[in-house]
């Protein structure tokens, strides 16, 4: 074990650091204050994903032994009764818990359960199916607006890019069989949707705790996208301003907010994006092994520099 | 004052820099953390994966068909990583751990490239040895705590491995001896930890072998034949057994630690026991797969919701509210998780009759642009 409080207490005795974020930080230091947040979120984490799996091999397992509106029903009361904490919460006037949060993830993943079997089961919109995607967006926009969960929300935007085309995940990113400029231009387009969204959203709810996801969720499709289009010449030729431009608007955001992971995006994506274009195009394994070398030493420098213009917020 | 790496002092003031964020600019710092300079946790994993990268291509370019690729290469990586640290003086900034990990693998392989091929101690690989010796080589260097870790891993999976292991596990029970010495590793690490060090970088390499180990140890134990009913009662009672209580010894010591210590890496090692304890008792008790994640993810989230409402109102210190103000790698990582767990729980593709023609993806696809 370690303590910083000698460091702390000579920088408070100089007038370094004011009172309360000295007091604060030689609480956590001591462990006067501690906090099990973070073991909590990945213990519910990991209750919400091991029923998830469970649900779904019993739904696979028992069909013909229960029927499926029994199912449907039985899914959806689960739902109701996950979601019963967030609700109360909310009654009560008071901000739900982390648990709560996360049993209303449950709630709002068993009900996409639900919807999706029993579309599959009773085919409700025929051959329009690929709308329940939508369905399930909107329900879950309802729901992460109603309880200001920005779990939820998460799940409301990952079914919005189901419904364009686009897994919402970064492994879908990383198949690059999937990378066509359809592709690209479908997460482009929902990239455009969710940063409307998400500028509606702050214009009406100047306080919002959404704009995290939304710009996490709108750089990802959008750098996607970007990329998808470098694959392919001569989409390279829009797809590599874009890149660009989307970098440069990345990382200015990072600075202006402080938060390292748009540095991150823009420079990574940028660099993935320019060996994934130019490197094919190049003769000789070794000049394109070079250059893509060139290209990942430019973009740990720029990284790095840019890394130290950053101010990030007292943690 | 040391040219190769920040005196303990240095590395203190550091630390303070990072906690402390922008309340302290971080030029009032910079001379008495001795003008080394460092980044932040998700700058740091890119740029230790672009030096990785880049060590790994400087192979491919001067891949000669020999060798002796392998030693100029690993040469070269760690001469810059070396270069960063002493005329840059970077530290705990990616770039150069990355580099010199790669660097000192690729030496590691070249040496194990001039042994007898097959070469085995014990009864188990150089090959292996040489490449964790340099891994963990490596880390110590770095003082990086991820990499002296996955040496710690490796070395455990190596020792199990051994025939000197294979004859234990004949007397105790299958592949017992891996997890029995990852064990001891994360109790050691665990004890050490009760020292107060200098060096805050000591204390993290220790937290990630109590966090990390017993997990780790335990995934080497087990198999997917825990999850197959018909090899439950597969007559290596005793074996589970001696798991099941080591692993409930391990995790109470650990709780009771990170409780009394009010440190975070012995609460995720004992979370670790607990994942690998439901694991060994569904084998005990043969239950179906279904009923027994569902029943483990009640047990979670109810232990969850309880010990959230019981610590909403701090106890002795202890709470269940977060205490970060800006947003983390753990913020970033639920809402990656939120959305992979509802892309898994989303509707995928009808059945290939329907006349609706897929615009890619798994997760449906097509709703802008599908034909009908």
């Amino acid at each position: 074990m370690h303590s910083l409080e000698p460091e702390l207490r000579a920088l408070h005795a100089e007038g370094a650091i004011d009172d309360a974020t000295a007091a604060r930080a030689l609480a956590r230091d001591g462990g006067q204050v501690f906090s099990v947040h973070p073991e909590l979120r990945a213990t519910l984490y990991a209750g919400v994903l091991m029923v998830m799996s469970g649900v779904g091999i019993a739904l696979a397992r028992n069909l013909e032994r229960i029927g499926p509106l029994g199912i449907v029903a039985a899914i959806a009361l689960l739902a109701a009764t996950c979601a019963v904490p967030a609700v109360r919460a909310r009654r009560a006037g008071r901000e739900s818990g982390v648990a709560a949060e996360y049993l209303l993830l449950l709630a709002a993943l068993l009900l996409s359960a639900d919807l999706a079997y029993a579309e599959r089961q009773f085919s409700l919109l025929g051959p329009l199916w690929s709308w329940h995607l939508m369905l399930l967006a909107v329900v879950h926009a309802v729901i992460a607006y109603a309880f200001a969960s920005p779990l939820v929300l998460a799940a409301s935007l990952t079914a919005l890019a189901g419904w364009f085309g686009v897994g919402g995940t970064v492994g879908h990113a990383l198949h690059l069989g999937y990378s066509t400029p359809q592709l690209g231009g479908r997460a482009l387009a929902c990239a455009t949707a969710i940063v409307a969204w998400r500028y509606a959203d702050r214009r009406a709810r100047p306080g919002t705790r959404f704009t995290d996801v939304f710009d996490h969720f709108a750089a990802n499709l959008a750098f996607w996208g970007a990329i998808a289009w470098c694959l392919e010449w001569p989409w390279a030729f829009a797809g590599l301003p874009l890149l660009g431009a989307l970098a440069y608007a990345s990382v200015r955001r990072g600075l202006r907010i402080g938060r390292e992971s748009f540095l991150v995006y823009g420079v990574v994506y940028a660099a993935i994006g320019l060996g994934a274009a130019v490197a094919p195009e190049l003769h000789g394994l070794t000049t394109q092994l070079g250059f893509v070398l060139v290209v990942v030493c430019a973009a740990a420098a720029l990284l790095w520099r840019l890394r130290r213009r950053l101010r990030e917020p007292v943690a | 004052m040391s040219r190769w790496r920040p005196s303990p002092t240095e590395e203190r003031w550091l630390e303070l820099t990072e906690l402390l964020g922008d309340a302290v600019p971080p030029e009032a710092l910079a001379e008495r953390s001795g003008d080394w300079r460092s980044t932040g946790l998700l700058a740091r994993s890119a740029l230790f994966v672009l030096g990785f990268a880049a060590a790994a291509l400087l192979l491919g370019i001067l891949r000669s068909g020999d060798e002796a690729a392998l030693l100029v290469a690993g040469l070269v990586a760690i001469f810059a990583a070396e270069w960063l640290t002493v005329r840059r003086r970077l530290f705990a900034s990616g770039i150069e751990e990355g580099l010199s990990v790669a660097g000192c693998l690729l030496v590691g392989a070249w040496i194990a490239t001039r042994l007898e091929p097959r070469a085995t101690v014990a009864g188990a690989s150089v090959l292996m040895l040489v490449l964790i010796v340099a891994g963990g080589a490596a880390g110590l260097r770095r003082l990086n705590p991820f990499v002296t870790t996955c040496a710690a891993i490796g070395l455990v999976a190596w020792v199990g491995s051994t025939t000197a292991a294979g004859a234990i596990d004949g007397v105790i029970g299958r592949d017992l001896t891996a997890l029995l010495f990852g064990s001891l590793l994360a109790a050691a690490a665990l004890a050490l930890g009760a020292r107060e060090f200098r060096r805050p970088s000591h204390d993290r390499m220790l937290d990630w072998l109590v966090a990390t180990l017993p997990v780790a140890a335990y995934a080497q134990y087990a198999s997917w034949s825990a999850f197959d009913p018909s090899r439950a009662t597969g007559g290596n009672d005793a074996g589970r057994l001696a798991a099941i209580v080591l692993l409930l010894a391990l995790g109470s010591v650990m709780l009771w630690t990170g409780l009394r210590r009010r440190r975070h890496a012995p609460l995720w090692g004992f979370l670790g026991c607990l994942a690998g304890l439901a694991v060994e008792l569904r084998a005990a008790f043969t239950l179906a797969t279904e009923p027994w994640l569902i029943l483990c993810g009640l047990v979670a989230l109810i232990a969850g919701v309880a010990l959230d409402h019981y610590l909403r109102t701090p106890h002795d210190g202890l709470t269940s509210a977060s205490l970060a103000q800006r947003e983390g790698p753990l913020d970033l990582l639920q809402t990656a998780g939120a959305a992979l767990a509802a892309r898994r729980a989303g509707p995928e593709a009808p059945p290939t009759e329907s006349t609706f023609e897929g615009g890619g993806g798994k997760f449906g696809g097509g709703g802008a642009s599908g034909n009908f």
